[in-house]
């Protein structure tokens, strides 16, 4: 039995539309510098916040362990040999990469780029994901008291993970590079090209603006090329799997499969270091004076 | 009593949403249990427990997502004042209207989501609606209906409702 029944008054209806009006002109005309205002007014809630949530991702965290440790453990021993096969290559590729490091390490001090090729680093935990499914984020459980600020690079030691786009006094919300609203200066490391990743709906990312005449093919490096944003030059982003070249378009794309899985990710580290320059401080933005 | 239930789905809801539910997401969309509590908070409660339930969770949600804090706050608040002024239409609401209603409101919401978001050229309406819009508003309902199921058969939730109220 469904009974509807239209008993509304009509004063309680004109207080709903007004408030309706009120909310939609709110939404709709609220400046931006408001819009600050409210976001720095959530740090004491985000902290009291943050306590229920790291809890709740301890808990998780111990379960996982639990089930990686007696439930998960079928079928180790062929990880266990791929395992050694990849140990095999990477003291291989090791040996290469501590000659070309060697080389490296002399050409920064000679150019004084020391600082950026070492910037300070802070370890972090993934504690959780973005509570909506329009971003593709993680939080991390280092905030502002820890020195962390929106637009630092996070990093993995595979790779670039994203970049900090929020923070609470102890946790931060990282951009995945996979995000399609994402967007790192990048560079192919053989042909030395420049571009911009960003992330794509399916959960991959994409090189654009590749210049017309550049020989870039599946299998080249992206890094990143420490122009803008907070990250020094260098950094694995992703390996290009495909190139797009449209007829009278004005520059090439690629579709780059990540380094780093970021739905795999568990432990993160921050770029703090301030000699890593920011995008508003390399395109030189005015400054206040004192 | 009933400030102190709100301030315990708002700490609880928060982790369960970050923490949790990643793991239980279905197409790699997860339900948005912020949008279901306020619409039954809502529709219980009445506009103004639906209004400021609606724009208190929406925000602190919004500060563990890349979503800005405003429009999360006034889309749940206006999702939490549509759901008070349903239920005062309504006298009776069996848990099928309610996820038939869930379904549309969700999908209605999430029509409007990309374009307060301002996300990117690649995130068309017409990627929202197959990848995020539509499966969202299936979960929502379904678990809507299922918690309003579980009210209305093990608790006298009429008889609740019109104490609640007063």
């Amino acid at each position: 039995m469904r009974m509807v029944n239209l008993r509304a008054s009509y004063n309680a209806k004109r207080l709903a539309l007004a408030l309706a009006v009120i909310l939609v002109l709110g939404f709709l005309l609220v400046p931006g510098q408001l819009q600050s205002i409210f976001q720095q007014m959530g740090s004491p809630v985000g902290w009291a916040l943050s306590w229920p949530l790291q809890a709740v991702a301890g808990i998780h965290d111990r379960i996982a362990d639990l089930w990686g440790r007696f439930v998960a453990l079928q079928g180790v021993e062929e990880e266990n040999r791929q395992l050694r096969r990849e140990l095999d290559l990477l003291k291989e590729q090791n040996g290469q990469l501590q000659e070309a490091s060697a080389a490296t390490e002399r050409l920064a001090s000679l150019l004084e780029f020391k600082k950026q090729a070492l910037p300070t680093l802070v370890a972090a935990q993934v504690i959780g994901r973005d509570t909506g499914n329009w971003y593709k984020t993680i939080i991390i459980n280092k905030g502002s008291s820890d020195g962390l600020q929106p637009d630092h690079g996070v990093i993995t030691p595979a790779g670039v993970v994203g970049r900090i786009v929020k923070t609470t006094p102890s946790t931060a919300v990282v951009l995945l590079v996979t995000d399609p609203n994402n967007a790192i200066a990048g560079l192919i490391q053989r042909t030395r090209d420049e571009g911009i990743v960003e992330g794509t709906t399916q959960g991959l990312a994409s090189l654009k603006y590749i210049p017309l005449l550049s020989s870039a093919r599946s299998g080249d490096r992206v890094v990143t090329s420490g122009l803008v944003g907070g990250f020094p030059r260098g950094l694995p982003i992703g390996t290009i799997t495909k190139i797009d070249k449209e007829e009278e378009a004005l520059f090439q794309s690629a579709e780059l499969s990540p380094e780093v899985d970021p739905n795999r990710v568990e432990e993160v580290l921050v770029i703090q270091s301030s000699a890593v320059s920011t995008e508003g401080a390399q395109i030189g933005a005015p400054k206040r004076k004192p | 009593m009933k400030a102190l239930i709100y301030i315990a789905l708002i700490v609880g809801l928060v982790p369960i949403q970050a923490v949790l539910l990643p793991h239980i997401s279905l197409w790699g969309v997860k339900p948005d249990l912020g949008f279901v509590v306020v619409c039954l908070i809502g529709l219980i409660g009445g506009e103004l427990d639906g209004l400021l339930m609606g724009l208190v969770l929406g925000w602190a949600m919004s500060l563990f997502s890349a979503q800005d804090p405003f429009s999360a706050a006034m889309m749940k608040g206006a999702v939490g004042f549509m759901a008070g002024l349903a239920g005062r239409q309504v006298v009776y609401l069996s848990p099928i209207v309610l996820v038939m209603g869930l379904l549309l409101v969700s999908f209605l919401v999430g029509l409007v989501t990309p374009f307060a978001l301002k996300l990117s050229v690649e995130q068309d309406l017409w990627w929202a609606v197959w990848t995020v819009v539509l499966p969202q508003a299936c979960l929502d309902a379904v678990i809507g209906g299922a918690v309003y199921w579980l009210m209305w058969s093990r608790l006298n939730i009429e008889q609740w409702v019109s104490e609640y109220r007063v």
